[in-house]
Parts: structure tokens; sequence; C-alpha cells
């Protein structure tokens, strides 16, 4: 509409839009979707990996999972190299609050924070938003496991489950339809992965296109465990959702 | 300003395995407020770090390494190495070369292929790199005397737990700040076992 109004993020528009934050969000509609689902034991992240060449020199890095600390992971969509900034900031703000009061930066306090980060984009300095989703996953000792969504406007939310990136809409649906408040971290990775599986182009899964990490207690620590390609084969063929190409019965 | 709180920290290196020690005394100049006060810290499973000297600026010393090791562990996805870390914390101490850090650190840990490494340091990091033991404290000279003695290269976790713990509570007897007992970590590349030695309780 008014080209006037869309190349200064901190101009509002006539309709009282902010034009550069709607594009952004734009842009993340074209990465890799993600999904994430808060269980009673648990919260469960998926991702999909956009870019599966088999040049690409994967070794232990993941695309879509970041750890922010011990106690709070996430999953990301849209620009990676405005997540990466993010991330680091995010880490570098759990850190300070840790070494200021000894104990792990609250879940909430820290999407928060970096949402604020992400906000000061929008009303000053003339730069552009980052172009960047999040899904926060984390447990805190007063709210026990959280998930967080954030997005390029700096706004946020904590959900039972939620899906961003490409089709995030249609996932969205399906999750409302299949989530149960009771649901298991056992159910919440199959129901992620059904409903992943769903909403991709691709027709089969293979377990070099996923991402699948788990935040959860263990032994009285919080663990952030990312699935090996190998168990994320197996438990794909235990949901009855790969069909490899070459398979003989 | 060293000589406030009390401390004797020593740590050997033996056959792919190290042993680091310190006592357990707590002290306001003459008298003892606590007798199980910690001074090693674990950074990772193969590295450990004790700081001797003012108990205040080894509890900030200590909380200032651990955020900037979470941090390179975040971002690098593995763990520091010993001699990597020893340069951090000289740094770290050299930051503040004009107001510093009342500490000596004594840094302990197996680095690749469980090579076995220690260093102390002042408190405004000159490193002191050494291939047999290192002490700090209050009691460091005691404890020079009692390491030479004691000391034999390669030696086995159990005997150099041995070796240290004997080091240790003689040394720490011949200095009223330091004592209380003792706490000792013998580091080999499959476990870490932490002991507590009692000595004399005074």
């Amino acid at each position: 509409m008014s080209r006037r109004y869309d190349s200064r993020t901190t101009i509002f528009s006539p309709e009282g839009r902010l034009y550069q934050v709607e594009y952004a969000m734009e842009a993340i509609g074209n990465a890799g979707t993600a999904i994430g689902i808060l269980s009673k034991d648990g919260v469960v992240l998926v991702g999909e990996k956009k870019v599966t060449s088999k040049l690409l020199q994967t070794s232990t890095s993941t695309e879509k999972m970041y750890k922010i600390d011990d106690h709070v992971s996430c999953a990301v969509a849209g620009i990676m190299s405005d997540a990466n900034i993010l991330i680091n900031t995010a880490r570098v703000q759990a850190q300070r609050y840790t070494y200021a009061y000894q104990e792990p930066m609250p879940v909430e306090q820290l999407v928060q924070s970096l949402c604020d980060t992400k906000q000061g984009y929008t009303q000053f300095g003339g730069l552009r938003p980052f172009g960047v989703s999040f899904l926060f996953g984390g447990w805190d000792k007063n709210y026990g496991f959280q998930l967080y969504m954030s997005d390029p406007s700096g706004n946020y939310g904590g959900w039972k489950a939620a899906a961003i990136g490409a089709n995030n809409q249609a996932a969205q649906s399906m999750l409302k339809q299949d989530y149960k408040d009771d649901i298991t971290r056992e159910e919440a990775v199959q129901l992620a992965l059904k409903v992943l599986s769903k909403t991709m182009d691709s027709t089969s899964l293979t377990s070099d296109k996923l991402e699948l990490a788990e935040v959860f207690l263990s032994s009285g620590k919080v663990k952030y465990q990312v699935c090996s390609p190998e168990s994320l084969s197996k438990l794909l063929a235990s949901i009855g959702l790969t069909q490899p190409a070459a398979e003989a019965t | 300003i060293f000589e406030y709180n009390g401390s004797a920290l020593v740590a050997m290196v033996g056959k792919n395995c190290f042993a680091i020690a310190s006592d357990r005394r707590l002290g306001v100049q003459l008298q003892t407020i606590a007798t199980d006060f910690q001074r090693i810290y674990k950074i990772h499973e193969k590295i450990f770090i004790g700081l001797s000297g003012l108990a205040t600026d080894a509890q900030t010393l200590y909380q200032r390494l651990v955020f900037r090791h979470k941090l390179y562990q975040l971002r690098e996805e593995r763990n520091m190495k010993p001699e990597t870390f020893a340069s951090l914390v000289s740094a770290i101490l050299y930051e503040k070369r004009f107001g510093p850090y009342f500490c000596q650190p004594v840094i302990a840990g197996l680095g690749d292929d469980n090579k076995p490494f220690i260093c102390t340091m002042d408190s405004i990091g000159a490193k002191e790199l050494a291939k047999d033991f290192v002490v700090a404290g209050t009691a460091s000279e005691s404890l020079y005397g009692a390491c030479e003695a004691m000391f034999k290269p390669d030696m086995e976790a159990e005997e150099l737990f041995e070796t240290i713990s004997q080091a240790l509570l003689s040394s720490v007897d011949r200095d009223c700040l330091s004592g209380w007992g003792g706490h000792v970590y013998v580091v080999t590349p499959t476990e870490v076992t932490e002991r507590i030695l009692k000595g004399r309780m005074d």
C-alpha cells in the first residue's frame, strides 16, 4: 500500500501498522517450521531442516536447536544470522543473571529481556528488526516447564503448544485439535513429529531433515538432549512415519 | 591481606591422574568461623581450581570464571582445555592489575590424552607451570618442604592420595591459620574421588 511508510521501521502506517515488522514476519514464513509442545514432564522442540545437502558438514552443530543455558534452550525460525546474534545475547544475559544472583535465570525473565532487545529495534536506531521467531523451552523452580514463543516485534507469549515458520497456521490448528493438557513427553514427541510430517512439503520424513530436542528433568537436574540421527530414525519408524525409498519388506 | 582468612592448597601430578587438596578452615584472623569451607571448585569434569587467599575474592573470582567458562562451552560446544583455562584465569587477574583480587589460584586438570596439567599463579596472574606439584596459601612454605620430601613421579591414584594427604596434614599442623581437616579430590580419566580428611581439629 503506501510505499512511503514501509521503509522506516520507526514510523507507523496510517492504519497503525509497522510494515517492517510485518515484512520480517513474512521472511520467517519462508523458513523451516519449528514446533514446540509443553508436556507434564518436559518440553519437546522439533524443527525442519531446510539445508540438507550432503556437502554440508554437520558434525555436532545444530541448525535449529540451540542451548541458551543449562535449563533453557530454543528453536529458531527465520534468518539464521539474525538468530545467531540474538542467541548470543540471550546466553550472555542468562550468565549475567547467574553471576549476579547465583541461580539460574527464570525462563520468562530471559524471554522478556531478549524481547526487550528485539523491541528496541522497532522503535529506535533506524535499524531493521530481527527476522527471527523463537520457541523457548525451559524449566525453572518457580513455574516448572514452560514454552514461550516470540516474534520480530518483540511480543511474546507462553504457550502449551506452538508452531513457527512455514505453514505455522496449519500446524497450530492441528496442534489445537490434538493437544491434551496432561500429555506426556513421549506422546508430545509423537504428536510433534506427526504434525510436522503433515505440514512439511516433502512426502517422507527422514532423520536428516529433522532436529528433535527435549528439555526434561533427570535425577533432579535439567537436561537438554538433542536426539541423534539414529534414534530419530528409530522413532520415526516406530510411529510409522518413514517411507524409506528402497525398503525390502 | 592474604593472611586474613587462612588457607592451604596443594596439587600434585601422578600417572595419568592428578590430586588437588585444600584445608577446610575459614577464619577471621585468629577466630575460626567455619570448618567446612570449600576452596576447591569444579569447572568441568576434568578441571578443578582451588582459590587461596581472601575468601570473598575467591568466591567472586570463581563466579566470574563460571560465567566465562559457561559462555565458552555454549559457543564452542566443547570443554575448555586446562592450559586455556589457566590463560583465562591469568588474564582475568591481570585485568585488575592495580586493584587486584587477593587470591592465589591453583589449577589442576587433565588435558588432551588425559595428560595431567597443574599450575599456580600469583594474585596478578603470573603463571607458574610445574611438572610435579604446586602449592599456595598461608601454609605454602611448609607445603613446599613437605611436598619436596614426599613427592615421587608417576604415582598411581591411591598412592598419590596418601602422599598429598600426608603433605597437607603435616603442613597445616605448622600453620595456625589453616587446618580443621582436609578436602582431597583425586581425578583420573574415568572418575573423580572426593575425600574428607580428619586431622588435628585446630
